[in-house]
Order: C-alpha cells, then sequence, then structure tokens
C-alpha cells in the first residue's frame, strides 16, 4: 500500500522508478483517497477511474521495459473543469456547458499525456471560473479538508482541495485574478500562477484573455516546477503564447526582496501580516536584503481588474448563444432562443458580470471605464518594472485573510472580490506569482505567502521558492474532513 | 463616471432575459461595482499607453497555410438541433 501522506511528485515518481510500488497501486490509492472524501469534499465534478487504471497499467509497462516517460509518468493529476480533456466533459460548473463534450484536448493535456501522467478526474470550479469560494458552481461548492465548514478557496478550489487531500499528486488550475493561488492558500497547497503567454491557452475556456493563465498545484515548490516544465512553452494555437527565453534570478542567500508596502496595510488581518513578517524575518536570518517597496497603483487594481475581466468575460462568453454546442432553450425567434438560454444557462455572478462588462464596452461608456481601465493596467505595469530594478522578489500575503466559511461573503459581491486584493496586480501585470504554506492559524486554517518576480523569472522563482519551503518546513495535512459537515 | 444605466438595455444589448426580481438585484448589485471603480476616474494619467497584451508584446500569426482542424462530423456532435449537416436555428424574425 502507497502512504499518501505528504507524498511528493517527486517521492511518487523514485517509488515507481525504483519499484517500491507499481503505477496501478499509486492510482488505486488515488480513487481509495477519492472514496473516503468526495461525499465530504466534492473536490471533482467526474472521476475517470477505468481510464485511470488503464493508463496505470501502461506505465508499469514501460517501467518494466526501462522506458519511463519522465518524472511525470504514472503521476495522478487532476483538471479543473474548464480545459478540454477528448472525449469527457467540460461543464466549467455551468449549467449551459452541462452536456457538452470535448472533441479535442487542451494543449496542456496533450503535453501531460506525452509525459505519461495519468488523468484522475475533472475538478470543481466557481461557474466559468468566476468566483473565490466554489460557491458559484451550479453543481454546488466544494469543501476545504481542513475544516469542511470553510470554503476551499477559488475559482479552482476543487484542485486545491484534491491536492489537499491527496487524491492526486498534482491538479491543472486557471487563475485569472487569484483563482489558483487563493484556493492553494485557504487549502494549504503550492498554487503557481506562470508569466503570461509562458503556458498556452488553447483549448482552456477563455474567461478574461489578457488575465487568465493555466498553472499547477501541488504539495511543494519543486512539483509544480516539475509540472510546469511539462506544460510550459510556445503554442501556435495560441496568438498571445511566447517564443522568450527565461532569463535566471539569484536563487539563494544573495536574492533581494521586497516587502509590498500596500499589501501589508489595512485590510489584510493582523495574523496574516504577522505570518508574513515571520518569514521576513526567516530571510532576513539567512543575511538576504530585504528593504519595503512602494506600489501606489495596487490599491487600484480590484478597479482596474473588475473593468476589464467584465469587458472580455462578456465579449468571451457571447459564443454560449445555443447554436452551436451546449444548452439550447426553445424561442420563437433566433434572439428569443439565446436570451432564454443565456437566462436559464448562466448563474447569477455569470449574468453579473457579463452585464458589467457589456456596461463598460457599450457606446458612451467604453473611454471613461474600460479605456481608462487599460491605461491604468499600464501604469501598473511600470510600477512593477521600477520596483523589480531594486529588487530580485516581491514577498506579500496571498490572501487578506485565511480561508473564510461558507455563505460569510455572498451577501454584497464587493465583499468577495476582495479577498484578490494580493493577487489581481501579478495578473494586470503578467508576471509569475506563487502562493506557499507556512503554517495554521488559530483555527487550524492555512496560512501561505506570496512571491512574485519579473515576466519569464518563473524558474528562479520556483527555485527560490523551493528555498524558502525549506526554511519553512510546513508539514501539517488536513485531516478534519474525515468528519461530515 | 455616470452611474445611470437601463439595466433592461444593458440586459438586451447582452441578450441575457432577466426578471423583474433579476433586474432590481443586478441593478443594485452593479451601482455597488461601479461605485467602488470610480476611483479610476479621478486618476489623472498623462501617459496614452494601453495595456492590451501585459507584455507589451506583438501577437505572432502562424503561416496562412491550412492545417487539419476537427472534422465536419466532431464540429457537429455537439450541436443542439442540425439538419443536413448545418446548425439549425429558429427564424431571426417573427
Amino acid at each position: 500500500m502507497v502512504d499518501y501522506n505528504n507524498l511528493t511528485i517527486k517521492e511518487a515518481h523514485e517509488g515507481l522508478k525504483n519499484k517500491s510500488f507499481t503505477a496501478l497501486e499509486l492510482i488505486e490509492e488515488s480513487f481509495n483517497v477519492a472514496a473516503n472524501s468526495e461525499s465530504v469534499l466534492h473536490a471533482h465534478l467526474l472521476l475517470m477511474q477505468d481510464e485511470a487504471l488503464a493508463n496505470a497499467k501502461e506505465t508499469d509497462k514501460r517501467i518494466l521495459k526501462g522506458e519511463m516517460l519522465g518524472e511525470l509518468d504514472g503521476i495522478p493529476i487532476s483538471v479543473k473543469d474548464n480545459m478540454n480533456l477528448k472525449g469527457y466533459g467540460t461543464t466549467c460548473s455551468s449549467k449551459i456547458l452541462a452536456n457538452y463534450i470535448s472533441p479535442y484536448d487542451a494543449t496542456v493535456i496533450s503535453k501531460l499525456k506525452d509525459k505519461g501522467s495519468v488523468f484522475i478526474g475533472k475538478t470543481n470550479l466557481d461557474e466559468f471560473a468566476m468566483g473565490s469560494s466554489t460557491e458559484n458552481s451550479a453543481y454546488g461548492p466544494s469543501r476545504n479538508p481542513w475544516d469542511p465548514d470553510y470554503v476551499p478557496g477559488g475559482s479552482s478550489g476543487g484542485s486545491a482541495a484534491a491536492v489537499s487531500v491527496g487524491t492526486a499528486l498534482g491538479s491543472l488550475g486557471s487563475d485569472t485574478g487569484g483563482s489558483i493561488r487563493q484556493p492553494a492558500s485557504f487549502c494549504g497547497v503550492v498554487g503557481f500562477k506562470p508569466t503570461y503567454g509562458t503556458v498556452s491557452r488553447y483549448g482552456l475556456i477563455a474567461f478574461a484573455s489578457s488575465l487568465d493563465q493555466i498553472g499547477p498545484f501541488a504539495k511543494t515548490a519543486e512539483d509544480t516546477k516539475i509540472i510546469y516544465e511539462a506544460i510550459s512553452g510556445y503554442d501556435t494555437r495560441d496568438a498571445t503564447s511566447l517564443k522568450l527565453k527565461q532569463r535566471k534570478l539569484p536563487e539563494d542567500k544573495s536574492a533581494k526582496v521586497g516587502i509590498v508596502k500596500e499589501l501589508m496595510e489595512d485590510g489584510i488581518a493582523d495574523d496574516v501580516k504577522s505570518e508574513v513578517e515571520k518569514v521576513i524575518r526567516l530571510l532576513e536570518k539567512q543575511g538576504h536584503e530585504i528593504i519595503e517597496v512602494s506600489l501606489p497603483m495596487t490599491k487600484m487594481a480590484i478597479s482596474i481588474y473588475y473593468l476589464i475581466a467584465p469587458a472580455e468575460c462578456s465579449a468571451n462568453l457571447a459564443r454560449f448563444d445555443g447554436v452551436r454546442y451546449g444548452l439550447r432553450i426553445d424561442g420563437k425567434t433566433s434572439y428569443e432562443m439565446t436570451e432564454k438560454t443565456r437566462a436559464e444557462g448562466f448563474g447569477d455572478e455569470v449574468k453579473r458580470r457579463i452585464l458589467l462588462g457589456t456596461y463598460a464596452l457599450s457606446a458612451g461608456y467604453y473611454d471613461a471605464y474600460y479605456g481608462q481601465a487599460l491605461k491604468a493596467r499600464n501604469q501598473v505595469v511600470t510600477e512593477f518594472k521600477d520596483v523589480f530594478s531594486k529588487v530580485d522578489y516581491l514577498i506579500s500575503p496571498t490572501t487578506p485573510s485565511t480561508a473564510f466559511k461558507f455563505g460569510e461573503k455572498t451577501s454584497n459581491p464587493l465583499e468577495m472580490y476582495m479577498s484578490d486584493l494580493c493577487t489581481i496586480p501579478a495578473n494586470l501585470a503578467g508576471i509569475p506569482a506563487i502562493s506557499i504554506p507556512t503554517g495554521l492559524d488559530k483555527e487550524g486554517m492555512p496560512y501561505s505567502v506570496q512571491f512574485m518576480s519579473p515576466e519569464l523569472t518563473d524558474i528562479s522563482l520556483l527555485n527560490f521558492s523551493s528555498y524558502v519551503e525549506k526554511l519553512i518546513s510546513f508539514k501539517d495535512t488536513p485531516t478534519k474532513w474525515r468528519r461530515e459537515p | 463616471m455616470s452611474k445611470d444605466f437601463n439595466i433592461q438595455e444593458i440586459a438586451k444589448l447582452a441578450l441575457i432575459e432577466l426578471n423583474s426580481e433579476e433586474q432590481s438585484k443586478l441593478s443594485k448589485d452593479l451601482r455597488i461595482i461601479l461605485e467602488h471603480v470610480d476611483a479610476l476616474s479621478s486618476l489623472s494619467i498623462d501617459d496614452s499607453n494601453l495595456t492590451i497584451h501585459p507584455l507589451g508584446i506583438e501577437l505572432e500569426l502562424r503561416e496562412d497555410t491550412a492545417e487539419e482542424g476537427l472534422s465536419h462530423e466532431e464540429s457537429m456532435k455537439n450541436a443542439p438541433d442540425d439538419k443536413d449537416g448545418f446548425f439549425q436555428v429558429p427564424p431571426s424574425m417573427d
């Protein structure tokens, strides 16, 4: 029997290579964990047991022949249900795509298939990745393994919960304003948002195209690096895909770290600030040069984001019209059909953002709203560039507080939006950012820190994060999910 | 910036039918959000550069040559209604 507790991708790979266990045993243990936890956590919308077991047997054959495909061969991975995996549903947690079957693989899926990864299932999310708690899923929320009374975060909450409880050793999420890092923080795992353009978005159902980025969840920064290296690279099928090479930053004691002043002020819980300060002290002890830096435009980040993201979403989601795929509600005319289909198929938050975006892009308001937001976004980019001429990495909280309880932030949309206060700036600037777990609060819910670095320094950020992780040494695993909420 | 809007007009542009309960709830929500984002109007930004691609990189187009994509059959597989290999929809006008 494989001991899943704290097992990493790296260790699982060693175990498979040394024949300590087989890929079949590893995948069977994944489904054992799922069988025990899904009734409480609801991390998945789909489990793919038959295909996964068949693929594990293929890995075992390769191992016997000495032809392993690399570190991800036979590794159980789950995928957020807004990425196309051929032959299976891609619901985006929306009623409008309830019956949609993917006719092709997303580029990230093809790349992982080439590496022999075993797909365990599709994970739950806020509808069309719009939300911070999975409470906006049309198929019911996921729960936090550290305490099922709390949300797992969102929108990639199912992926975070799945890695945290151990159904998968890695998972793919998407991050538009924090949708990988915030749930990673709430569930005590590592979540990484890469530089915009380094991972192909082909096959990811678009929400806000200039902000969306696919990235990995895993238990360690080293594991997220293994997945990132497998899924990144230029892709002709994504017009925003980058050909540019990575730059190297100092990854040891010589690295200069900046504390983002505006993300350590009002709006951030005191205990969260103390936890970040704890990590800063650990770095100081190692001899790092640490300075406070100012990014004044981060105060405007939520406002910029909630004009740009809804504007892009209103255009992207226009494709769900009941004509070519998905739900159709009949109407006398094609317009009536589309209006009724969208009324029935979309949930409240999706409607809210489409309407907001439609308004911000409408004649007479375009320049004042969308145009002004694009100019302000440019200021954010410029500020980050200036700051990164002084430091290598930035440190901040990932979230203003630890995980919150169900229903706590559902009455006022702005309150929910504020939970992405610290994560949105990296999306606006297109830079890489990572959340690393650091400890537990007095309720037993995970704390974390966020590190950001300049564009195209993803690998250095991941190596530096591995180094910081060793200083922090967070080893706890969730246990409270074993009781019914 | 103006916060005067007609929710029915926006819903019509967005092609989403809203019932009266949704109209009043969503109007209230949109007002709260627009009030918040209004902070941007107070910014005086001299620089007229806009950020569309966050890294300011020119988008690259592939060569204009035919590539294999989905087959006709695969493209039609998710159609709610089709006839003779076409998507079928109700008439545009009554």
